[in-house]
C-alpha cells in the first residue's frame, strides 16, 4: 500500500464511528425535519404538504423580521464580548501567579450552573423591587440608574447579553486557556531579549499563535447566537412584546407554546429553524476559507 | 543591558517574568516604574476580585438559601440568621436522590467516553489526515450544530421509537451522544491542528503504525483540548434535561436534573429552598470533574518548554 | 521503510470505535426490569393507564391516591407522571405524533385540537351527562365544541385582587367596587402610605391576556364577544367598539396610577412577595396564590390577608372575572385501556376523595358537590364566584390569538401602545396567522 493509500484508509477508518453515529441517530431526524418545513403540521396524523408556502408566509410576517433583527444584533454583540473578554481573561490568569488558579475557578463556576437556574437567578436579580442590582446601585447612590430591567424595552436586550456572557466566559477562557498551553514559551523569551514590551508580547505572539483556536471560539459564539434561546425563553419569554424576540423563541413557541394557539405549527416551525441553519452554514463556510487562506498564507 | 520601556509596566508583566520572578538576571527596575506597576497591579487584581465577585454571587446565593428556613428566603438578609439542612434531608427522600443521582453519573460517564473516543479519532483525521471529501463530510457532521433543537426533538422521537430506543437509558445516551460529537469533534480538530506535523512525518519515518501515532504521540499532546472536551461535555450532559424528559417516559429512568425541576417547581411557584438544596448537591460532580482536569492544562507536555 | 497499516492498526481502531458503540449496551440490562418499550398495553396481565400531567401541586397526593385505587382495582395499574411544567408540551406533543398518547393526559391548550382529530375522547359520550353536569359551566365551556366535551378541568381557577387590610385601615380605604374606585383607592393608598397600590405580574405576559379579556366581557356585558374573537367567528373582529372601550379602561388605570410600576417586569412569585412583605397593598392574580402564600409567607399575614371581586364595570354592574380551568384532564380517545382510565377518573372524582384531594393541596375544585367543603377561606371565597354566573374567558386558543394579544395588550399595559394601535395589530396578526 502507498503511503497515500495508507494514509486515506486511515483517514475514512477514524471517522468511520462518528459518521455512523450521525447517519443512525441525527441524519434521519435531520432529514425530517428539511421535509418538515415544506408542511403544514400540527404533530399528529400525517403532514400536509405546502411547498414553499411557509417561506412565503415568513417574508410577509413583520414578528419574524423583528425576531430576524434582533436574533443578528444579539449575535454579533455576544461574539466579539464573548470572544474578547476570555481571551483577555486567559492570557492574564495563564501565568502561574499565586491565585491564578483561584480566579479561573471561580470565574468558571458560572458555567456549571444549568440554564434554567441561570435564568431564574438572574431574574431575582434583576427584579425591579427586590433585585439585588436596583438594590446595589442604591446602595453606592446610583439609584437614577436603577431600571425595570427586564420590563424596558430598551434595557431588556443588554440586560440578557450580560446573563449570556455571565454564564460563557469562563467556558470560551477555558478553551483559550487550553490553547495557550501549546505556545512555546522560548519565543516569548527571546522576544523579550529583543526588548519587547508587554502588549507587543501579547500582540505579535500570543494572539497570532491562538489564531485556530479564537478561529473555534468565533465560530461556535456565531452558531450559539444564532440558535439563542434557553436564557431568553425562561427569562423574558421573547417579551415584553417581542422586545427580546428572536428566532430561537418564536419558533419555539410557533411549535410548543401561545404562539398559535391551540394548533401547534410546526412546519412553519421549522421553516424558521431552517433559516438559522442557512445562516449557520453561511457563517461556518466563511469561517473555513478564511482558516484555509491564513494557513496557506501563514 | 536592556531596560524596559517606562510605559510598559503592566500588572501580565509577571506573566513574562522568569521563573524567580522579576527580580532574576540582570536589572533592578527602577522604583519609580516599580511602584507604578505596583499600582497597576492592584488595579487589575481589584477588577478581577470584582469580575469573580460577580461570578460567583448567585451561586453563593443559591447556596445560601438551600440553608435557610423557607419563609426566610425573600426577607431577610444575604447572610441567613437561622442554617437549617432541613432542605438537604427533603431533596435526599423526596426526590429519591441516590437513585437519579446514580443514573446521571452512569448516563454521564458514559457519554464522555464515548464522545470522547470517537470524537478524537475523527478530530485528529479531519485535522491531520488527508482523503477526498474530508472538508464535505466535516461541513456535514457539523452541520448538527446548527439546527435549534426544537426542530430536532419531534423527529428524534419518531427516530428513537422506530428504532425501538424509546423511553430506556441506552436511546437516551445513543442520542446524547450523537448530538454532542459534532461539537466535540470540532474542539478536538481545532486542538489537533495547532500540532506540528513534523512529529507525525517523522514518527512514519521511523515505522510507526497511524493509530499508534496518534495514541502515544499525538493524542497526549492534546491533553489540554482532552480535558476542555472532557469538562464540557460531563456538564453539558449532567445538565440536560428537555430531551430526557421528552424520550425518558418512566421517571424512575429520569436522570437527576429533570427530575430536580420536576419536583421543585410547579407552574405558580417554586420551593426554592428544596431545589437550591438540590441543585447545591448536583453541581458536585462537575466541579470535581473540573478540578481534577484542571491538573491538565499545567501538567500538559508541550514542545520543550518550562512550566512554572 | 515502509509504513503499512497494520493489522494492529485497524484493529485497534476499530476496537475503540465498537468498545464506543457497544458501551450503552451495558444499560441495556439494567433497563429490561424498568422500560416497556414505551407502549401502554399491559403489564403482567393487568391493563396499565398512565396519567401525564405538571400538576405539582398533588405530588403528595398522587402516590396515596393511586395505592388506594390499586388495592381497589387489582387488575389496573396506575402509571402517574408528572412533568416539569416547561417540558410538557414537547413530551406530550412527541408521544401523541408517534401515535402512542398516555391514557389520561392535562390537555393544556390542545385540548378541542385533539378532540376534533379524534385524540382526546368525547367525555359526555364516555362519562355520560350526569356526571359532566356537576362541573362548573366555565370549566366545561372551554374544553367543549359542537356539543362534545374533550376534557374536565381538575383544579380550577378564578381571578380576584388580593390586598392586605391592615393597609386598607392605615390608608382609610374601602374594598373599590368599580375600577375608577380602584383609581382612587390606589391614589389614596399611594399617597397616605406611600406604599405600592395594585401589583399586576406581567413578566413574559402571564397575565395580560388574563386582566384585559374580563374587561372585554365586562364591556359588552357577554363572555361570548370573547369567545367569539378568539375564533373569529361571527363576524367578530378586535377593532370592535366594546373591545376599544375595554383598553381605554385599561389604559385609564395605567395612566391613572392604578397599578405599581414596572409590571412586564415582576413575575408571579416577586408580586407574591411585595404583598406578603408589605410592600404593596394589592395584588390582581388567580385563585393558585393562597398556595403560594401558604408556603413562604409568615403567620400575620397569613391571618389577615383577604380577596375581593374583580371591580365592576359601573357601580351595580356584574363582576365579571377571569374563570376558567387551566388545569384539566382528557382521555385518550385510541387507548386500548379507556375503560380503566375512566374508572380512574371516575374513582378521583367522588366527592368526598376530590374535596380531601383539593383541600389537602389547596386548590380550587371544578364540581359544585365539592365546594362547600373548601376548607381555605379564600379560596371558598373565591370558589363562590364560580357559583354565581360571573365567569369570563381569559385564555385564548385560537390560532394566533393568544400571541398576538399576549404581547399587544403587554404594550399597553407598559405605556408604550395605544387602544386603537392594540386592536390594530392583534386583528391583523391574527388574520395573518389564520392563514399559515
Amino acid at each position: 500500500m502507498t503511503a497515500r493509500a495508507r494514509e486515506r484508509a486511515v483517514g475514512y477508518l477514524f471517522v468511520l464511528p462518528i459518521v455512523a453515529f450521525f447517519v443512525m441517530f441525527v441524519g434521519y431526524p435531520f432529514l425530517r425535519a428539511f421535509y418538515l418545513s415544506l408542511t403544514e403540521w400540527s404533530g399528529f396524523a400525517t403532514p400536509h404538504f405546502v411547498g414553499l408556502r411557509n417561506f412565503h408566509s415568513l417574508l410577509d410576517d413583520p414578528v419574524f423580521w423583528k425576531a430576524l433583527r434582533t436574533t443578528l444584533l444579539y449575535t454579533a454583540v455576544t461574539t466579539i464580548l464573548q470572544t474578547t473578554l476570555p481571551l483577555l481573561l486567559a492570557a492574564f490568569l495563564n501565568a502561574g501567579w499565586r491565585g491564578s488558579v483561584v480566579f479561573r475557578t471561580l470565574l468558571f463556576i458560572p458555567v456549571v450552573i444549568s440554564f434554567v437556574v441561570t435564568a431564574l437567578l438572574w431574574q431575582l436579580i434583576y427584579d425591579p423591587n427586590f433585585g439585588s442590582l436596583n438594590r446595589v446601585l442604591h446602595d453606592v447612590g446610583l439609584g437614577a440608574l436603577a431600571h425595570p430591567w427586564l420590563a424596558d424595552p430598551s434595557t431588556v436586550l443588554p440586560a440578557i447579553i450580560v446573563v449570556s456572557l455571565w454564564q460563557s466566559v469562563g467556558f470560551f477562557m477555558l478553551i483559550f486557556l487550553a490553547g495557550l498551553q501549546g505556545i512555546d514559551l522560548t519565543l516569548y523569551e527571546a522576544a523579550r531579549i529583543d526588548g519587547a514590551n508587554v502588549r507587543q508580547l501579547f500582540l505579535k505572539i500570543t494572539v497570532p499563535m491562538l489564531r485556530t483556536v479564537t478561529g473555534v471560539v468565533v465560530l461556535l459564539n456565531l452558531i450559539n447566537g444564532l440558535n439563542a434561546f434557553d436564557i431568553i425563553y425562561v427569562m423574558t419569554g421573547g417579551g415584553p412584546n417581542r422586545a427580546s424576540e428572536v428566532l430561537g423563541t418564536y419558533l419555539y413557541k410557533l411549535a410548543f407554546g401561545t404562539e398559535s394557539g391551540a394548533t401547534p405549527a410546526f412546519g412553519y416551525a421549522t421553516a424558521i429553524s431552517m433559516v438559522i441553519f442557512a445562516l449557520c452554514i453561511v457563517v461556518t463556510l466563511t469561517q473555513l476559507r478564511i482558516a484555509r487562506r491564513a494557513r496557506i498564507v501563514g | 543591558m536592556s531596560v524596559e520601556a517606562p510605559g510598559a509596566a503592566r500588572p501580565a508583566a509577571r506573566r513574562f517574568a522568569g521563573p524567580g520572578g522579576q527580580r532574576e538576571g540582570r536589572y533592578r527596575t527602577p522604583p519609580a516604574i516599580r511602584r507604578r506597576r505596583a499600582a497597576r497591579r492592584s488595579a487589575g487584581y481589584v477588577l478581577l476580585v470584582a469580575l469573580s465577585g460577580v461570578a460567583v454571587y448567585p451561586f453563593v446565593w443559591m447556596v445560601l438559601t438551600s440553608l435557610r428556613p423557607r419563609d426566610t428566603v425573600f426577607s431577610g438578609g444575604f447572610v441567613p440568621d437561622q442554617l437549617t439542612f432541613g432542605a438537604y434531608t427533603r431533596a435526599w427522600s423526596l426526590l429519591d436522590f441516590p437513585s437519579h443521582f446514580m443514573t446521571s453519573v452512569v448516563v454521564t460517564a458514559l457519554t464522555v467516553v464515548v464522545v470522547l473516543a470517537l470524537a478524537t479519532l475523527a478530530g485528529y483525521s479531519f485535522a491531520k489526515l488527508h482523503f477526498p471529501g474530508k472538508q464535505v463530510i466535516y461541513v456535514v457532521l457539523l452541520s448538527t450544530l446548527m439546527l435549534p433543537a426544537t426542530a430536532l426533538i419531534l423527529p428524534l422521537f419518531l427516530q428513537m421509537k422506530n428504532l425501538g430506543l424509546l423511553n430506556t437509558r441506552q436511546g437516551l445516551i445513543l442520542v446524547y451522544i450523537g448530538v454532542s460529537l459534532p461539537f466535540a469533534m470540532f474542539l478536538m480538530r481545532a486542538f489537533f491542528e495547532t500540532l506540528p506535523d513534523e512529529l507525525i512525518q517523522a514518527a512514519r519515518v521511523d515505522g510507526a503504525g497511524e493509530f499508534r501515532i496518534f495514541w502515544r504521540i499525538m493524542l497526549p499532546l492534546a491533553a489540554p483540548g482532552v480535558a476542555t472536551v472532557v469538562v464540557f461535555q460531563f456538564l453539558t450532559t449532567w445538565n440536560e434535561f428537555l430531551l430526557a424528559n421528552t424520550l425518558l417516559q418512566n421517571t424512575a429512568l429520569l436522570p437527576l436534573q429533570p427530575h430536580l425541576f420536576t419536583v421543585t417547581r410547579s407552574q405558580h411557584a417554586t420551593d426554592w429552598t428544596l431545589m437550591c438544596a438540590a441543585l447545591t448537591m448536583s453541581v458536585l460532580p462537575i466541579v470535581l470533574v473540573y478540578v481534577r482536569m484542571q491538573k491538565r492544562f499545567v501538567a500538559g507536555l508541550t514542545l520543550g518548554a518550562t512550566k512554572y | 521503510m515502509v509504513s503499512r497499516v497494520t493489522r494492529r492498526d485497524v484493529l485497534r481502531g476499530g476496537l475503540l470505535g465498537a468498545a464506543a458503540l457497544a458501551a450503552p449496551g451495558l444499560l441495556a440490562a439494567c433497563d429490561k426490569g424498568t422500560s416497556s418499550g414505551g407502549g401502554g398495553s399491559s403489564s403482567g396481565g393487568k391493563a396499565k393507564v398512565r396519567m401525564w400531567t405538571w400538576y405539582t401541586e398533588q405530588q403528595e397526593q398522587w402516590p396515596k391516591l393511586i395505592q388506594e385505587f390499586q388495592a381497589s382495582h387489582p387488575n389496573i395499574v396506575i402509571e402517574n407522571r408528572i412533568i416539569d411544567y416547561d417540558a410538557y408540551l414537547p413530551a406530550l406533543q412527541a408521544s401523541v405524533s408517534a401515535g402512542d398518547p398516555p391514557e389520561i393526559f392535562g390537555p393544556h391548550v390542545l385540548a378541542i385540537t385533539y378532540g376534533k382529530n379524534g385524540i382526546a375522547a368525547d367525555l359526555k359520550a364516555e362519562l355520560g351527562e350526569q356526571f359532566l353536569a356537576d362541573f362548573f359551566k366555565s370549566t366545561r365551556d372551554e374544553y367543549s365544541d359542537s356539543g362534545k366535551q374533550y376534557a374536565i378541568g381538575w383544579m380550577a381557577q378564578t381571578f380576584g385582587i388580593f390586598y392586605d387590610p391592615a393597609i386598607f385601615a392605615r390608608a382609610k380605604v374601602d374594598v373599590p367596587e368599580t375600577w375608577d374606585d380602584l383609581i382612587r383607592v390606589s391614589n389614596q393608598i399611594k399617597s397616605s402610605t406611600g406604599l405600592l397600590p395594585c401589583v399586576l405580574a406581567n413578566n413574559q405576559g402571564g397575565v395580560a391576556t388574563d386582566f384585559v379579556l374580563p374587561l372585554i366581557t365586562q364591556a359588552a356585558n357577554n363572555p361570548q364577544l370573547v369567545l367569539d374573537l378568539d375564533y373569529g367567528r361571527n363576524g367578530a373582529r378586535w377593532d370592535d367598539p366594546k373591545v376599544i372601550e375595554a383598553l381605554t379602561k385599561t389604559e385609564e388605570l395605567v395612566k391613572g396610577g392604578a397599578f405599581a410600576p414596572n409590571m412586564n417586569g415582576i413575575d408571579d412569585e416577586q408580586a407574591q412577595r411585595l404583598l406578603y412583605t408589605g410592600k404593596a397593598a394589592m395584588f390582581y392574580s388567580g385563585s393558585w396564590t393562597p398556595q403560594g402564600f401558604a408556603a413562604n409567607a409568615k403567620k400575620p399575614f397569613l391571618q389577615r390577608y383577604k380577596v375581593m371581586q374583580t371591580p365592576a364595570w359601573t357601580a351595580g354592574a356584574r363582576h365579571w372575572c377571569g374563570n376558567q380551568a387551566g388545569a384539566g384532564l382528557s382521555v385518550s380517545a385510541k387507548s386500548k385501556n379507556m375503560d380503566a382510565a375512566l374508572e380512574f377518573i371516575k374513582f378521583l372524582y367522588e366527592p368526598v376523595r376530590y374535596a380531601k384531594t383539593m383541600n389537602d393541596s389547596n386548590s380550587m375544585p371544578s364540581t359544585q358537590a365539592v365546594v362547600d367543603q373548601v376548607r381555605d377561606p379564600i379560596v371558598k371565597v373565591m370558589t363562590s364566584w364560580l357559583l354565581n354566573g360571573n365567569g369570563a374567558p381569559h385564555i385564548l386558543f385560537g390560532k394566533g390569538s393568544s400571541g398576538a394579544a399576549t404581547n399587544a395588550f403587554t404594550a399597553l399595559l407598559g405605556g408604550q401602545s395605544t387602544p386603537q394601535k392594540v386592536a390594530k395589530t392583534v386583528q391583523a396578526e391574527v388574520e395573518k396567522a389564520r392563514t399559515r
